[in-house]
C-alpha cells in the first residue's frame, strides 16, 4: 500500500492541532493510503502516541534523543532522511508551523526536488496531486504539481478541520538507527522564552485587536476601554507584543492564541496570514488606512481611516 | 565580515492584477516595481551588523523587470556593492532552481562569511528558498530570525516560534532569513546614500557568467509545475467605507451592523 509519511509537531505538550487537522484531511483526500507520522523528542508520551492513531496513524516512527529535545534542522533532516529510506513514502508532508516549514523543503532538496509549502487544499486530477496555494498576499490561488517519485509538502495553519470523533486504534510503534556528530549540533539551542499565557482569549465574545498601526504602548488605552465597554478581551498581533506594547499573552495567531469570538475589531493591522489563521470570528470589523490591506478580504465591515480618530468616536457612540 | 544579501524585486502587491493578466506585466510601470518587503528585513539585518561590528554587505537581486532599480535603493540604504544577475532562461518560481543560482552566484563571489534572506518571496511566495539554499550548501542556518546578538565568536539568534520565541547559538558562518520583525525594521535611504548609489556600478551577470547551462535551471528543469494562477473571488459580501469624515464613517457603521441586526458587544 502507498504511504504518506507525516512530521508530528507538539505544542503545548500534545500533538498540534494543526497536524491533527492534516491527519483528517489526508484521510478524506486519498484512499488506500497508509499514513506513518514520526515524532521526535527527548521524552515522547505514550498518550501522543495513542492520540495519533486515534487520528488515523497507523504506524509511528517514534524516535527519543537528546538531540532531538527541541526542533534543529541538521539531527531532524538527519532523522527524517533515514526514515524516509526506510518507509519510501509517496509524500512527506507537514503543518506549516515554524518548524515544518524549516525541515521540509531540505528533505525536498536531498531528493533533487521542490516542494509545496503553505498548501490550504489538496485535490487529485487521475495520478497526480494538485497543491493549492494563496500568493501575493492572498490575492490569489496558484495550483501546482509536484514532480519526483516522492513529494514533499507543508499545509497552512488553519487550514482544515479536525475530525472531533476520530475513531482509529493503537499504531503500530517503530524505531530506527541514528547517530549525531558534533557537525550536526553546530547550531545550538540555548533557550526558549515562552510566552506567558496568563489570559485565556478562547471563551472571549467580543475581540478588540490591535496591530502595528496603534503606533506604541500607551495608544492600547483606548483598545483596552473598548473592550470592556463591550464586555469583550483585548487582542494583538506579534508586531505589537515583539516590541512589548503589550503582554505576550495577548498575541493572536499562528504562533499566539487561536480565537472564535462573535466580534472580532481589528484596528491598525494588515491582516497577514500568520495572524488571520487564528481568528475563526462571526463578525470582523477593520480599521485600516490602507484601502489595499489585505485584512479587508476578510472582514464584514470596514472603515478606511486612521484607528486614532475612529476609535475614540465609536466608544462615544457606543457610550452615548 | 562579509555579507550577502539576496533581495528580489516584485510588482508592489498594492497594485492589484487580474486574473489572466497576472504574469502580463507590459502594464506594470517602474514605480510598481519594489523591493519584496521581507527582502528589505535581511538588508537591514546585514546592515545593522555592519553598523555594530563592521561588514562589507553585497546586495544581489536576481527576480526582478528592473533590478538596477532595486539594487540602487540597496546601495542607498548603505549596502556596498550590487550585483544583479538576469537571464531570460532562468526559470525562478521553482525554488530549488532559485536556490541553485544562488549557489552558483556565491561561487562567483567567491569569499562570504554571512547569507542574509527574508523569510518570504512576495510574487510567488515558495517560502522555501532559504532552507534550500542551506541545504546545498551544508550551512549552519536559523530561519524567521527576530533578532540577532553578536557574541565574541558566534551569533545569538531568536527566532519566531509557536508559542514563544526559541534562541540559538550559531556561528558566524552562516545563513539567517529575516522576518518582519522591529529588529529588522528596513531604514529609509540618506541622501548619501542616494548620491552614493547613483554612481554605483552595477554589473549584471548572465547565465555564461555563472556557467549555468540552460537545462539547468530553466523551466524544462523545474520539478514544481504550475497549473493555473486565478485570483481569489471573495465570497464574503463585506460593506468597507471609504469615504468620509470619521464621525460620519462611524455613524455609518453603526447604522448598517443595526440594520444587519449585528450586535456589537456581548
Ligand atoms: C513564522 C511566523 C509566524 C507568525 N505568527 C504570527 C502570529 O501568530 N500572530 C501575528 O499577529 N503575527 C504573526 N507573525 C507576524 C506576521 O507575519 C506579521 O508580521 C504581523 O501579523 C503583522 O502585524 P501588524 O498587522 O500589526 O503589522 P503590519 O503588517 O505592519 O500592519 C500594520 C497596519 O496598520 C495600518 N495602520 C498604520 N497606521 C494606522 C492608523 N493610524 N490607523 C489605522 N491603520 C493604521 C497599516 O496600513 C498596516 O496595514 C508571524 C510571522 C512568522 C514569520
Ligand atoms: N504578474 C506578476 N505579478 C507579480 N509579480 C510579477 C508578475 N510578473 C512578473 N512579476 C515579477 O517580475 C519578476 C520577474 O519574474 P521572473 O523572471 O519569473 O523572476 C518577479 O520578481 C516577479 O515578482
Amino acid at each position: 500500500m502507498k504511504k504518506i509519511l507525516v512530521f508530528t509537531q507538539i505544542r503545548e505538550e500534545k500533538v498540534e492541532e494543526n497536524t491533527l487537522s492534516l491527519l483528517n484531511k489526508l484521510q478524506e483526500v486519498f484512499k488506500d493510503v497508509e499514513i506513518t507520522a514520526a515524532l521526535f523528542g527527548k521524552q515522547i508520551k505514550e498518550d501522543w502516541i495513542q492520540e495519533l492513531g486515534k487520528h488515523g496513524v497507523k504506524k509511528v516512527y517514534a524516535i527519543n534523543a537528546l538531540e532531538l529535545e527541541v526542533y534543529l534542522s541538521r539531527p531532524y533532516v538527519k532523522t527524517m532522511l533515514e526514515i524516509i529510506k526506510e518507509t519510501q513514502p509517496m509524500m512527506v508532508i507537514a503543518s506549516g508551523m515554524v518548524y515544518g516549514e524549516d525541515l521540509i523543503p531540505r528533505l525536498a532538496v536531498h531528493h533533487g526536488v521542490s516542494c509545496a509549502q503553505r498548501v490550504v487544499d489538496f485535490t487529485l486530477d487521475g495520478e497526480d496531486i494538485l497543491f493549492h496555494t494563496p500568493v501575493r498576499d492572498d490575492q490569489a490561488i496558484m495550483i501546482t504539481k509536484l514532480k519526483g517519485e516522492i513529494k514533499f509538502a507543508t499545509t497552512r495553519t488553519g487550514a482544515f478541520f479536525i475530525n472531533e470523533n476520530p475513531t482509529g486504534g493503537s499504531p503500530e510503534i517503530a524505531s530506527i538507527d541514528v547517530s549525531f556528530e558534533p557537525k550536526d549540533m553546530i547550531v545550538s539551542h540555548v533557550e526558549i522564552k515562552k510566552a506567558e499565557r496568563t489570559v485565556n482569549l478562547k471563551d472571549a465574545k467580543v475581540i478588540v485587536a490591535a496591530g502595528r498601526g496603534v503606533g506604541g504602548k500607551d495608544n492600547f488605552q483606548i483598545i483596552r476601554e473598548l473592550a470592556e465597554l463591550l464586555g469583550g478581551e483585548i487582542g494583538a498581533t506579534r508586531a505589537c507584543t515583539d516590541v512589548h506594547w503589550i503582554e505576550e499573552t495577548y498575541e493572536i495567531g499562528q504562533t499566539g492564541q487561536s480565537v472564535s469570538p462573535d466580534l472580532y475589531i481589528g484596528a491598525g493591522i494588515s491582516g497577514a496570514p500568520q495572524h488571520m489563521s487564528g481568528i475563526k470570528a462571526k463578525t470582523i470589523i477593520a480599521i485600516n488606512t490602507d484601502e489595499g490591506a489585505p485584512i479587508f478580504n476578510y472582514a464584514d465591515y470596514g472603515i478606511v481611516g486612521d484607528m486614532h480618530s475612529i476609535l475614540p468616536i465609536l466608544k462615544k457612540k457606543l457610550e452615548g | 565580515m562579509k555579507i550577502v544579501v539576496f533581495i528580489q524585486q516584485i510588482v508592489s502587491t498594492q497594485v492589484k492584477l487580474q486574473g489572466i493578466d497576472y504574469f502580463d506585466t507590459s502594464r506594470v510601470t517602474e514605480d510598481d516595481l519594489v523591493i519584496n518587503p521581507s527582502g528589505k528585513n535581511a538588508i537591514e539585518g546585514a546592515l545593522k551588523l555592519k553598523d555594530g561590528h563592521g561588514a562589507e554587505v553585497t546586495a544581489v537581486c536576481v527576480r526582478g523587470l528592473k533590478p538596477e532599480k532595486a539594487l540602487r535603493e540597496a546601495i542607498a540604504m548603505g549596502c556596498d556593492k550590487a550585483i544583479g544577475v538576469k537571464d531570460d532562461s532562468f526559470y525562478t518560481d521553482d525554488p530549488l532552481l532559485l536556490a541553485e543560482i544562488y549557489v552558483k552566484i556565491l561561487e562567483k563571489i567567491g569569499e562570504y562569511d554571512l547569507i542574509f534572506l527574508g523569510v518570504e518571496e512576495q510574487s510567488t511566495s515558495s517560502y522555501a528558498v532559504a532552507a534550500m539554499l542551506a541545504e546545498k550548501l551544508d550551512m549552519p542556518s536559523v530561519l524567521y530570525a527576530e533578532e540577532i546578538e553578536v557574541k565574541d565568536d558566534i551569533l545569538r539568534v531568536g527566532h519566531v516560534l509557536e508559542g514563544g520565541r526559541k534562541i540559538v547559538d550559531m556561528p558566524k558562518k552562516g545563513l539567517i532569513s529575516c522576518s518582519d520583525s522591529q529588529y529588522f525594521t528596513p531604514r529609509y535611504t540618506s541622501m548619501r546614500g542616494i548620491l552614493t548609489a547613483k554612481r554605483a556600478e552595477i554589473p549584471t551577470w548572465t547565465a555564461t557568467d555563472l556557467g549555468l547551462a540552460a537545462n539547468i535551471v530553466g523551466k524544462e528543469a523545474a520539478s514544481l509545475i504550475q497549473v493555473s494562477l486565478s485570483n481569489i473571488v471573495i465570497e464574503k459580501e463585506s460593506y468597507i467605507i471609504k469615504e468620509g469624515e470619521p464621525e460620519e464613517m462611524v455613524d455609518k457603521l453603526l447604522a448598517k451592523m443595526k440594520e444587519d441586526e449585528v450586535k456589537l458587544g456581548v
